[in-house]
């Protein structure tokens, strides 16, 4: 008997099913109770602050401004990094990635899975603490914009943090200082640069809400509707280009 | 053996900056069981990665069923890996875990199959516990089922036989034997050469990253046997213990050491070891410990390497 004719052929799995394998596997394996709840923790301060807004003059203004300022400056970055660059980091770390690497499944599927496992989780304790923050603040105006600038930060971030956890050892690190200074310094400081920034895009969707000032003004509400999926993109290609090349421990 | 090579590696070298782990090493492998052996550190796992596609190599070629598994992802239907490492996915059943690797390989029974596989390494599959739980022998079989749910023809196990306890290394060496004899290319990896010794193979041998021998094992264990070897005796009668064996010519060289310490050099350490006790007997001689200086894996390598 000879196994090369007799084997049973595994066809390459379709599409859907692999890529749901590998989503519900980053989820379980992952997604874990204590980084949920630091991220769940994080959400609920952003419906403290909204409470204090709710006295201020111009709630409005005052409520989009603490979006950008907490919501789309801290909370949406800081939480899809911490998902985004351990979804796949910690399996290279762990040298996990073999059992994914070995099969007959298109490279693009496992950045496609960790993107889809880290807004899974990022979008719901994130992005709807910013809209609940909106309404706390009597600002309901806000909500919807916030809550979409919120879950597109989140896609165009997990882009990003998917190919760094890819990309770097410890990209944690990597990522604080993007976050850091990258986005919440230089889009400030530097004329032009917040047009550069995910959190310069992310800011421009809360225009579409009345009479809300835009202190970073990227571009228009529309256009941060193509540029930020187009980063979630552009980081995907970028994370599997890296995982085909990659050499697997 | 080598008329139908399933693997084929020719002119292989890999490194890694300045340090060599690979280094022009050259083999075919066919159909049955074949251990690759060689001390921790001798680049055998990293000849494993190359053989799968995990890595590529940095000269040479690695083919695979004719293909080449690093730039064609086919050929990871063919190829049935379990790893070295220890690590696994914390929150899955052994079930799970094989589960998952047949339907990557879509499968069209994935959990049926992960049964299966799991009954084939003597897991039951009903287990419910996580794998973090499990003996690393347990997990080293859940590695190995999760290898053969797809049913490949080329298995590639690194170290699969670590961790277990002596029956379950014969239930697993059994198993080798049963899928090689059904015309799969299984290569074997191991550090120790009695593991080696019984999946009775032809046998690749690596040392420092290079090909330090191939071929039949009683070739190499006659090799091993004819080396020079050292051997420390303690006895109460260690003169005349020496006096014996140096007229028997079962020793070339001894030195006392202390009162009752014999280090005795030979070059046929089988006919030493058959010798020993009957040649004490007829002194009178008590022997307390007999044990081989140099007989540690890294120094028969080095033997090799250096012939």
């Amino acid at each position: 008997m000879n196994a090369v004719d007799t084997a049973p052929a595994a066809a390459r799995p379709r599409s859907l099913v692999s890529l749901l394998a590998l989503y519900r596997l980053l989820l379980r394996t992952q997604i874990t109770l204590s980084r949920l709840l630091g991220i769940a923790a994080l959400g609920s301060l952003a419906v403290v602050i909204g409470l204090f807004i709710r006295w201020d003059e111009n709630p409005n203004q005052a409520a989009a401004d603490a979006v950008v300022s907490y919501g789309l400056g801290i909370l949406v970055p800081f939480a899809t990094l911490w998902l985004g660059t351990s979804v796949v980091g910690d399996l290279v770390e762990d040298r996990l990635l073999v059992y994914l690497w070995l099969k007959p499944v298109p490279r693009w599927q496992l950045p496609a899975a960790a993107m889809l496992a880290t807004i899974s989780a990022v979008v719901p304790l994130t992005a709807l603490p910013l809209a609940a923050s909106a309404f706390a603040a009597g600002a309901a105006d806000i909500a919807w914009p916030a809550f979409l600038a919120a879950s597109l930060a989140a896609l165009a971030y997990s882009g990003v943090f998917v190919a760094a956890g890819l990309w770097f050892r410890r990209a944690i690190w990597w990522g604080l200082a993007f976050i850091l200074i990258w986005e919440n310094v230089a889009a400030y400081v530097v004329d032009g640069l917040a047009r550069f920034t995910v959190i310069g895009w992310a800011s421009s969707v809360l225009g579409m809400a009345p009479d809300i000032e835009d202190e970073l003004e990227a571009g228009s509400a529309a256009m941060a509707l193509v540029v930020l999926p187009a980063i979630a993109i552009a980081g995907w290609l970028i994370a599997t280009w890296r995982y085909r090349r990659a050499d697997v421990d | 053996m080598t008329s139908e090579p399933r693997i084929a590696a020719e002119n292989v070298s890999k490194w890694f900056g300045a340090l060599v782990a690979v280094s022009d090493v050259s083999f075919d492998v066919g159909p049955g069981v074949t251990a690759l052996l060689g001390p921790n550190g001798a680049g055998k796992s990293t000849m494993f990665r190359m053989l799968c596609g995990l890595a590529r190599p940095s000269k040479g070629t690695v083919r695979v069923l004719g293909r080449d598994p690093r730039t064609d992802t086919g050929v990871s239907r063919l190829i049935g890996l379990a790893p070295q490492q220890e690590g696994v996915f914390e929150p899955l059943t052994a079930r799970e875990f094989v589960a998952l690797s047949a339907k990557l390989h879509g499968l069209p029974d994935p959990w049926g199959a992960a049964g299966a596989a799991l009954e084939r390494v003597h897991l039951d599959p009903s287990d419910t516990r996580r794998l973090p739980t499990y003996s690393k022998g347990m997990r080293q079989r859940a590695k190995v089922a999760q290898a053969i749910v797809h049913d490949p023809p080329v298995l590639v196990l690194d170290e699969p036989l670590t961790g277990l306890d002596p029956r379950q290394r014969m239930d697993m060496v059994a198993l080798f034997r049963g899928l090689g004899s059904e015309g799969r290319c299984v290569i074997v990896s191991s550090h120790v050469l009695h593991e080696v010794e019984r999946l009775g193979s032809r046998v690749l041998v690596m040392s420092q990253g290079r090909l330090a021998a191939a071929g039949d094992f009683r070739e190499l264990r006659a090799l091993m046997d004819d080396r020079p070897m050292r051997v420390r005796v303690r006895t109460d009668r260690p003169r005349e213990l020496a006096g014996s064996l140096l007229a028997a010519g079962t020793v070339v060289g001894v030195r006392l050491d202390g009162a009752d310490v014999l280090e005795l050099d030979t070059a046929d350490a089988r006919a030493l070891s058959h010798a020993l006790a009957p040649v004490a007997r007829e002194q009178h001689a008590r022997l307390f410990e007999v044990q081989p200086l140099d007989a540690d894996l890294e120094g028969v390598f080095r033997y090799l390497v250096q012939r």
